[in-house]
């Protein structure tokens, strides 16, 4: 292994822990364990009962939609809102930004790290989720549904969009002092609305259904839908085989972490030029 | 230069004037932030579109979408309860306001009671204008007749849900950053239970009146019974609805002020006035 590849591993992994333990060790397990699954089943469980009010019968397709959507969208705000709240807090919570900066380690090591970090912590909501579509609400997954190896690169390719999309909002934060925490919410927000995590991107109006196509969380959530639920599940893009969706999939991840990668140089740049890159506005 | 100076009020005009300058910020200064602005009406906004195109999806009459609205517009009131009221000792710990807070000559009750009137001031028009642009977004009709009492509902929640509010603050006063989560997970689960989006009735008649301890819970289940009346499958009559509500704003009231007094004495015994993390 190189040197440079040893740096960055060993950032990746240090950072990793780091940020587990920063998401973690405010709590003891248990109750770390309740707080990561509630919020997930709490919006589960707010479709479904959407679901129940207005068709008046226990199951539907619809509900796999929700509970593959619900299951994977907190990798979403974990990894992707994470990787940005880990600069703002290390800028103004703990203030400990310039010391990681300056330090001999790649920082976009770091970032990566600190993001997976926030996404391990999704695991068990989705986790728990999925279970719980499948035994309570009768959601049909399972060995006969389930495409593992298409899943499984889905997946990796998903996270690899999420640390793409990470990116390009960290940048943006670096750049913007003041109100920086909100800002990831709101990309957050405007996703959950234009990914199609909870509904088919079909009843968008049209113009919004091209914006969809180009971020690739859509193609993520539809790839991690066919790959777990099989052929039953409703699609957002019917149109499209489950080896194109996979391949956009691919190719809009590449493309995302090109301009993710980018945009990070050219605002690390401009906030080392300025001199706002440790300033403080929060607190 | 002229400097203006105030003369030293005491007693309760001491308290109005502490409470009118804790109330300045959020509705004067709040404003003068745009991005505050933009963040407090979009946010919300755009998860209550996300859950009205569920509705679409689902193929739900015109009413669901009006109930989405509603639920949207009352997200913005508990996020500003619970980001704002409960965890808002907990920023002020961070920023060293807190020390001040407590040595000032008007006392806590006066900056909450400050921090509760900026607060449903400032969420008012935000929550307005959610239902003002949802509402044209989506072309939603509200059959509103009785307008006084639609009010009255409104109002009473609205002392209730800031009594609940300054509770949580005296109650997040002991903690570091256990504030934030806890504050971060009453989001969801407590949409669900109180029927943001949905009537809570569907929850079944005990659930329903077990999270009527929140008080917006029967409070969107009021207003919704008087913006869809003889649509709107109702957990309670309104004027029993109304009535429990009272006595929550007046249950909520009494427990803030004791509470606030017995966490502030333990905030001080184990020093954790001024622990920031």
């Amino acid at each position: 292994m190189s040197d440079r590849l040893r740096r960055w591993w060993t950032t990746l992994r240090v950072s990793y822990w780091l940020g587990w333990q920063i998401e973690s060790n405010w709590t003891d397990p248990f109750l770390f364990f309740i707080y990561s699954i509630a919020r997930p089943l709490g919006s589960a469980l707010i479709l479904v009962f959407m679901f129940f009010v207005v068709a008046r019968v226990r199951q539907g397709p619809i509900l796999g939609f929700f509970i593959v959507g619900t299951a994977f969208w907190p990798f979403i705000v974990s990894g992707m809102q994470g990787m940005a709240w880990s600069i703002i807090s290390d800028r103004e919570h703990w203030r400990t930004l310039k010391y990681v900066y300056t330090s001999p380690i790649p920082y976009r090591a770091y970032l990566v790290g600190r993001a997976l970090a926030q996404a391990a912590s999704a695991s068990a909501a989705m986790l728990i989720t999925l279970l719980f579509g499948r035994w309570v609400l009768k959601v049909p997954i399972g060995l006969a549904t389930i495409d593992l190896p298409y899943a499984l690169a889905a997946f990796v390719l998903g996270i690899t969009a999420i640390i793409a999309l990470g990116l390009v909002i960290v940048s943006a934060a670096m750049m913007i002092s003041g109100e920086a925490w909100r800002m990831p919410e709101a990309v957050g927000a405007a996703l959950y609305l234009l990914c199609g995590a909870v509904f088919p991107v079909a009843v968008l109006p049209g113009f919004l259904q091209t914006v969809t196509q180009g971020i690739p969380l859509t193609w993520w959530l539809e790839a991690m839908r066919r790959g777990l639920l099989g052929s039953g599940t409703l699609r957002s893009f019917a149109w499209a085989s489950d080896a194109q969706v996979l391949v956009l999939l691919a190719v809009s991840t590449a493309v995302w972490m090109a301009i993710g990668l980018a945009v990070f140089t050219l605002a690390e740049r401009r906030a080392r030029a300025l001199g706002i890159l440790d300033r403080e506005s929060a607190f | 230069m002229s400097v203006q100076t105030l003369t030293p009020a005491r007693g309760a005009a001491r308290t109005i004037r502490a409470m009118l300058g804790r109330s300045y910020p959020r509705i004067i200064g709040a404003n003068r932030e745009r991005s505050w602005l933009c963040y407090d009406t979009v946010l919300p906004l755009l998860g209550t579109v996300a859950f009205v195109y569920v509705y679409k999806a689902l193929g739900a009459p015109e009413r669901f979408i009006g109930y989405v609205i509603m639920g949207g517009a009352t997200t913005a009131f508990w996020l500003n309860v619970m980001w704002s009221m409960a965890a808002q000792f907990y920023w002020d710990k961070q920023g060293g306001n807190l020390e001040l807070y407590m040595v000032v000559p008007c006392g806590v009750p006066a900056i909450l009671l400050g921090m509760s009137l900026g607060g449903m001031v400032a969420t008012v028009l935000r929550a307005i204008a959610i239902v003002l642009l949802g509402s044209w977004l989506f072309h939603v009709d509200y059959s509103l007749v009785q307008i006084p009492l639609f009010v009255l509902v409104f109002a009473v929640a609205i002392v209730a849900l800031y009594g609940l509010g300054v509770t949580f603050a005296s109650l997040f006063l002991l903690w570091g950053r256990e504030a934030w989560h806890t504050a971060n997970l009453f989001m969801e689960p407590v949409f669900l239970v109180s029927g943001f989006y949905f009537p809570v009735s569907a929850l079944g008649f005990w659930v329903g009146m077990g999270a009527s301890i929140i008080p917006l819970t029967l409070a969107l289940d009021a207003m919704r019974q008087l913006l869809f009346p003889s649509v709107h499958p109702g957990l309670l009559p309104v004027s029993w609805e109304l009535g429990i509500l009272v006595g929550l704003a007046a249950l909520f009231i009494v427990v803030a002020r004791l509470s606030l007094k017995k966490m502030e004495f333990l905030a001080r015994r184990e020093g954790r006035l001024s622990l920031r993390f």
